[in-house]
């Protein structure tokens, strides 16, 4: 175990390599990449044999994605290097040679799994997914030196939390009670289970919620202040935050969720990455804004407080926006529209999903 | 050194401020949320790129300017000193606009304000019918100040009145003036300011607190926004001479969530004022110290109501307690609280600056000083406009608002938000103060003005009100959590076509127990929406019950949509903006609409060109009858 490797543990390390494809068809390479990245993995694509040999060693990916048809190192040789390499390293193959030979050629070269291109999405989840288990499982077995320095680490912080009279059992059910927070964060908003992603996320969300915190002095009488911070930050308000929140400033959790079902400005869901907000001031009511709100409504097919299971767009109508003059009015994202009809609605909307699509 | 620690150092300030406004032209771009919604913010980077085009920098500035009014000019830019006002200014107008500057080739016609009834175009700002029968004490330096700019605020005479009172009246006096002149609360109930701040004054406890209620929760009403946004300092100079009065040494400001650009303004401004001097310790060397706080409000109605805006300040839920014991003596944290509205501080710095008797020469007996109107819905001229109390209504909707448009007929105009009501055509001349609207069924409120035409009905108007408040009514006190409720139900079955003989009543005498038992003002006043459009227009509450006809044809139930064939020229606009495919065409080329499948949104009759007018609105009780006599039902009646 080199010295760079120890840095995973530490909080600044920047996040391990998830995938990393080895194919000189960039289109292929590309397409896979997006599926993966998609679900959340991190990917790395090198476009030759050698590249790809290097950039194994030097980033330690879990999977390595390998097509043994590429130019340069010969790819079942270049197979053969990696697995021989002994590290934690999971080869996968895909390949548009279907043939029994070469399937049991790469198995015999020590290939985890095979894949026929052009590669079925399900599959290469499914497969990237074992292979990323497999690789969490060897890295750990292969890190001996790695265990004892988390050892320590553990022992540290187990050594403060007594010195806090907080026994053992505390903690671990405090740290318990986080990752089935973190494990229904993930399930919330539809990713796939990943302990240690899952926890790293909802580890960066309460050190944001801390700062947000600190700025106000953790003062309680400042709760509404914090909440409101929080919404604007993340869109809503996760439920892991608000339990952290509640633990910090010290004020019962369904006080927090009185406020927050209280006030119009926080919402307890993921609101989607666009926003359509229908004015219902009195001005824009009596020059029509529910004519307007049923038209961005089935334009959209969702209904007021409603976002789309993609998270893309959230529908909600506001109490009076300050622009009277422009009423009937709707403000989408940042831009404010008089009486649109349904033909500008649809190309609005039709523009959006073209800038998801290739975002 | 900017510390200003003396009045000598502020008015030496003032003079460097005036010589460098006067040392240029200005260009003042409006930078309301009116006008950025229309563009604003492209025109005035425009006008700046062409000033650097041309290397005019040292002649001509730029200034980015809170709300001027005229809405409905969008986007507006006046020039400074001659008051040319354009309306409707978009980027490519940057080039002419400089070319008409001072002696260059005059004003740009075409952007200038088309006068409807003689055909003539006016050039400067006052002349224009919106602004000349105006009274704009508080709202005129909305032109002429950047709000991010302490300096402007002091050039057009800023923190005078601080400074006259820090140093030549003792809080007293200054309590003294503000009772003189009899302000009255703009915030909606018009009590006299200057009683509540004595009543603070001289209650136990320390310390003392004051407060700014900018959460203005009154839908289709933007006066303090604006007012936050434009001219942040008017409204801070207004709170530092009210704590000097009362003896407080801390302030908040509470600022409605929906509003980010009027509190970065006031940030701004709390920023500047203390970099100053003009906030913290020992203000201009008099010994008296004062700082503030913003509390971001969350989105709540109620609010604005001032026991549930003090519990909102200390981190709880906003919701109203019993006032047995008032907030201005028990308020924030149990201490002595003064909570006045955004206009009321803001007219404060006017009164000590230009003497209670100059302020009680404008205004009617019970009514003082001038009242900011957010006048919308059916008017010609949507805008922010500035009246001395006691100028009848007409005034200010014919007159100002120019009246209503597309040749349609007023109905009626509503104030006082979702606790006001409605007021008749037939009142018209009524002179608009806080006395004469209550007695109307009506009240001041906070300014809300909202114009309606023969098409507003006035059942739809009572239930989007009551609607409105069910979702706000905390649900703490019950007469007011169930009795709107009912309310609610009964109007959600007029507007349905399913009235019953005797829900009149029964809404008379909810609105009569509501009145009487509700906890706070929010329960008490929630009936008067209903309470108003039952007396002046109650035979269209008995249209709606017994012929199932909403004649302004908004409520949905009662109306259908039809095509009329004498008039389609078969374009097909129709068809291609339904959202749910409710328009059929037939093979010889005939549109008609499924009525089983139309969820009346209006789409059809907004794409049918004017020019055919081929979509009506009919009554639905006349679609039924037709299928009737289709499937051979003729005569038989619904
Ligand atoms: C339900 C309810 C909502 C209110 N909302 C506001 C508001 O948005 N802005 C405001 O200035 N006053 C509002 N008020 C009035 C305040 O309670 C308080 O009377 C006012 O802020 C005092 O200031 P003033 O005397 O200067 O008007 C509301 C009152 C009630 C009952």
């Amino acid at each position: 175990m080199n010295s760079r490797r120890m840095t995973v543990i530490g909080p600044e390390a920047s996040p391990p390599l998830d995938v990393l494809i080895i194919d000189d068809d960039a289109a292929s390479a590309e397409a896979c990449r997006r599926i993966l990245e998609e679900d959340g993995y991190r990917v790395a694509v090198a476009g030759d044999g050698e590249q790809g040999l290097r950039m194994a060693e030097a980033d330690n990916p879990s999977v390595v994605l390998l097509d043994p048809e590429i130019a340069g190192v010969a790819g079942f040789e270049a197979l053969g290097r990696l697995a021989e390499a002994a590290s934690a390293t999971v080869p996968v193959v895909m390949t548009g040679k279907g043939t029994v030979d070469s399937a049991v050629e790469s198995m015999r070269l020590g290939a985890h799994d095979y894949l026929a291109k052009p590669v079925n999405p399900e599959r290469l989840l499914e497969s990237v997914r074992r292979g990323v288990e497999l690789g969490r499982l060897r890295r750990r077995a292969h890190a001996p030196r790695m265990k004892q320095d988390l050892l320590l680490q553990a022992l540290a912080l187990l050594e403060e939390a007594y010195s806090l009279g907080m026994g053992k059992r505390t903690l671990l059910e405090e740290l318990a009670g986080l990752e089935t927070e973190a494990k229904r964060h993930a399930q919330s908003l539809g990713r796939t289970w990943d302990k240690g992603r899952a926890i790293a996320e909802i580890r960066e969300d309460l050190l944001q919620a801390d700062a947000i915190m600190r700025s106000y002095g953790f003062r309680k009488n400042a709760l509404i202040q914090t909440l409101l911070d929080v919404q604007e930050k993340f869109h809503w308000l996760p439920r892991h935050i608000l339990e952290w929140i509640s633990g910090r400033l010290d004020v019962p959790l369904r006080e927090i969720y009185g406020i927050v079902h209280f006030y119009e400005a926080f919402s307890l869901e993921p609101r989607g990455r666009h926003s359509f907000q229908v004015c219902t001031g009195t001005a824009c009511h009596v020059r029509g804004s529910s004519e307007l709100l049923s038209r961005v409504s089935a334009a959209l097919g969702l209904q007021p407080g409603q976002t789309d299971s993609r998270l893309t767009y959230t529908l909600e109508t506001v109490h009076c926006l300050g622009c009277c003059a422009l009423a009937p009015v709707i403000q989408i994202d940042s831009d404010y529209y008089r009486d649109p009809d349904r033909s500008r609605l649809d190309k609005i909307i039709k523009t959006m999903q073209r800038e998801e699509a290739q975002a | 050194m900017k510390r200003l620690k003396t009045v000598a150092d502020l008015e030496k300030l003032r003079a460097e401020a005036v010589a460098q406004r006067n040392a240029k032209d200005w260009l003042e771009v409006c930078t309301g949320s009116g006008c950025l919604a229309c563009g604003a913010e492209a025109v005035a980077d425009a006008l700046d790129g062409e000033i650097e085009k041309r290397g005019l920098g040292h002649k001509v500035g730029v200034r980015r300017t809170g709300c001027h009014g005229f809405c409905e000019g969008a986007p507006l830019v006046v020039i400074h000193p001659s008051d040319t006002c354009y309306t409707k200014v978009q980027p490519k107008h940057a080039a002419p606009i400089i070319d008409g500057l001072g002696a260059g080739e005059g004003p740009v016609r075409d952007l200038l304000y088309l006068d409807e009834g003689t055909g003539e175009r006016i050039e400067r700002l006052q002349d224009i019918p919106f602004y000349r029968h105006q009274e704009r004490v508080l709202l005129g330096d909305n032109v002429r100040i950047d709000s991010s700019s302490i300096l402007d605020y002091i050039a057009v005479g800023g923190y005078g009145a601080l400074a006259k009172a820090l140093s030549e009246m003792t809080p007293e006096s200054v309590l003294h003036e503000v009772k003189k002149a009899n302000l009255r609360g703009r915030g909606g109930g018009g009590f006299p300011a200057g009683r509540k701040w004595e009543t603070t004054r001289n209650a136990p406890g320390e310390p003392k607190y004051v407060i700014v209620n900018a959460d203005e929760g009154d839908p289709g009403a933007f006066m303090d926004g604006s007012l936050l946004q434009g001219n942040p300092h008017s409204v801070l100079e207004g709170l530092i001479l009210g704590a000097y009065a009362i003896g407080a040494a801390e302030g908040f400001i509470y600022v409605r969530q929906e509003y980010p650009l009027a509190r970065k303004s006031i940030e701004i401004a709390i920023e500047q004022a203390r970099e100053y001097g003009l906030l913290g310790r020992n203000i201009l060397g008099s010994g008296f110290s004062f700082d503030v706080v913003i509390h971001r409000g969350a989105g709540a109605f109620v609010s604005g109501e001032s026991s549930a805006l003090m519990s909102a300040i200390e981190g709880r839920v906003g919701e109203p307690r019993p006032k047995y014991v008032h907030t201005s003596e028990k308020g924030l944290w149990g201490k002595p609280s003064c909570l006045n509205n955004v206009e009321t501080w803001a007219t404060v710095p006017h009164i000590i600056d230009k003497g209670a008797d100059w302020f009680r020469g404008m205004g009617t007996e019970g009514s003082k000083g001038t009242k900011i109107f957010s006048l919308v819905g059916k008017v010609k001229n949507t805008g922010l406009v500035e009246v001395s109390m006691g100028i009848p209504l007409r005034d200010i909707i014919f007159k100002i608002g120019g009246g209503v448009p597309d040749g349609k007929s007023f109905k009626a105009v509503q104030t006082g938000g979702p606790s006001g009501g409605v007021i008749p055509a037939a009142l018209l001349d009524l002179p608009v103060d806080f006395d004469e609207l209550t007695k109307a069924g009506s009240m001041m409120g906070s300014g809300g003005m909202i114009v309606m035409d023969e098409n507003t009905c006035m059942v739809d108007t009572a239930r989007y009100y009551t609607s409105f408040l069910a979702h706000e009514s905390c649900g703490k006190c019950v007469p007011c959590r169930e009795g709107i409720r009912q309310m609610l139900a009964i109007l959600d079955n007029i507007a349905a076509g399913k009235g019953r003989e005797g829900d009149l009543e029964i809404l008379e005498e909810l609105a009569e127990f509501m009145q009487v038992a509700s906890l706070c003002a929010l329960g008490q006043s929630a009936p008067n929406p209903v309470a108003s459009t039952l007396k002046y227009f109650r035979e269209e509450y008995e249209e709606h019950i017994r012929h199932g006809r909403c004649r302004a044809g908004i409520c949905t139930a009662l109306i259908a949509y039809e095509i009329d064939q004498e008039k389609c020229q078969a374009c097909g606009a129709c068809q291609r903006n339904c959202p749910v495919d409710a328009i059929d065409k037939s093979e010889a080329g005939v549109f008609t609409i499924v009525h089983e499948k139309c969820i009346k949104c209006g789409a059809c009759l907004k794409a049918c060109p004017a020019k055919f007018g081929a979509v009506v609105k009919v009554p639905a009780g006349a679609v039924l009858r037709k299928s009737a006599e289709e499937i051979g039902l003729a005569g038989t009646s619904r």
